[in-house]
């Protein structure tokens, strides 16, 4: 879960949020004027959720690895790269689906991992090495 | 390299984001107490690197190195 508060923190500075949204994942948020500070939190909530999956301790978060884009049908998709493509190989979390919804002053997220839909490979999905 | 701040700014920040508290032990975790949890660790990295002037290369992270006010001073603050 994510409160808009501590995404309008981050918003605040560019360099801290590119610390945390991939340049994609910032060019979805800046089609508009205004920084969308719902659908930043919600992809921050996502993240979130996904790499607890990997169950991973003194680990930190790789923020940018994980990243929460947008499929055609507007459902969220995860692609995974670097060492959050590792943590997941690791941790043999295969296909995740992820699920984000608003309330009036923050955003959640579930993430779980299912069968990989296309049967690729046993560890494949949408990661990118 | 001389390092420009002190640990004491960094337990300040930490303070200023948790009003029920009021000091903060050097070797108390900042992780395990809630003290810090991920998103705040993005901004815990930035406070030290505007602190120390030391840049962190964020991908490569030693958690244990941000683990208490005792570690990161240790690993930040202090110089050889």
């Amino acid at each position: 879960m994510v409160p808009f508060g501590r995404v309008h923190d981050l918003v605040s500075d560019k360099a801290m949020l590119a610390r945390v949204l991939s340049p994609e994942e910032i060019r979805l948020f800046h089609s508009t004027d205004e920084p969308d500070i719902p659908g930043i939190a919600g992809r921050l909530a996502a993240k979130e959720a996904v790499f607890k999956l990997f169950h991973v301790p003194d680990q930190t978060l790789p923020w940018r690895g994980i990243e929460i884009l947008t499929a055609d049908g507007g459902w969220p998709v995860v692609r995974l790269t670097g060492r959050a493509a590792e943590l997941a190989r690791l941790a043999a979390v295969g296909h995740i689906a992820v699920s984000i919804t608003h309330d009036a002053s923050c955003a959640m997220a579930v993430a779980f991992t299912a069968p990989n839909p296309d049967h690729r490979s046993a560890h494949g999905s949408d990661r990118q090495h | 390299m001389a390092v420009t701040g002190s640990i004491d700014e960094v337990r300040d920040w930490i303070l200023r984001r948790h009003p029920e508290r009021q000091t903060i032990d050097a070797e108390e975790n900042l992780i395990q107490t809630r003290l810090v949890d991920s998103l705040t660790f993005v901004e815990l990295v930035y406070v030290v690197e505007s602190t120390t002037g030391v840049e962190i290369d964020f991908d490569n992270i030693d958690i244990q190195n941000f683990q208490t006010l005792a570690t990161i001073e240790k690993a930040f603050f202090i110089t050889a």
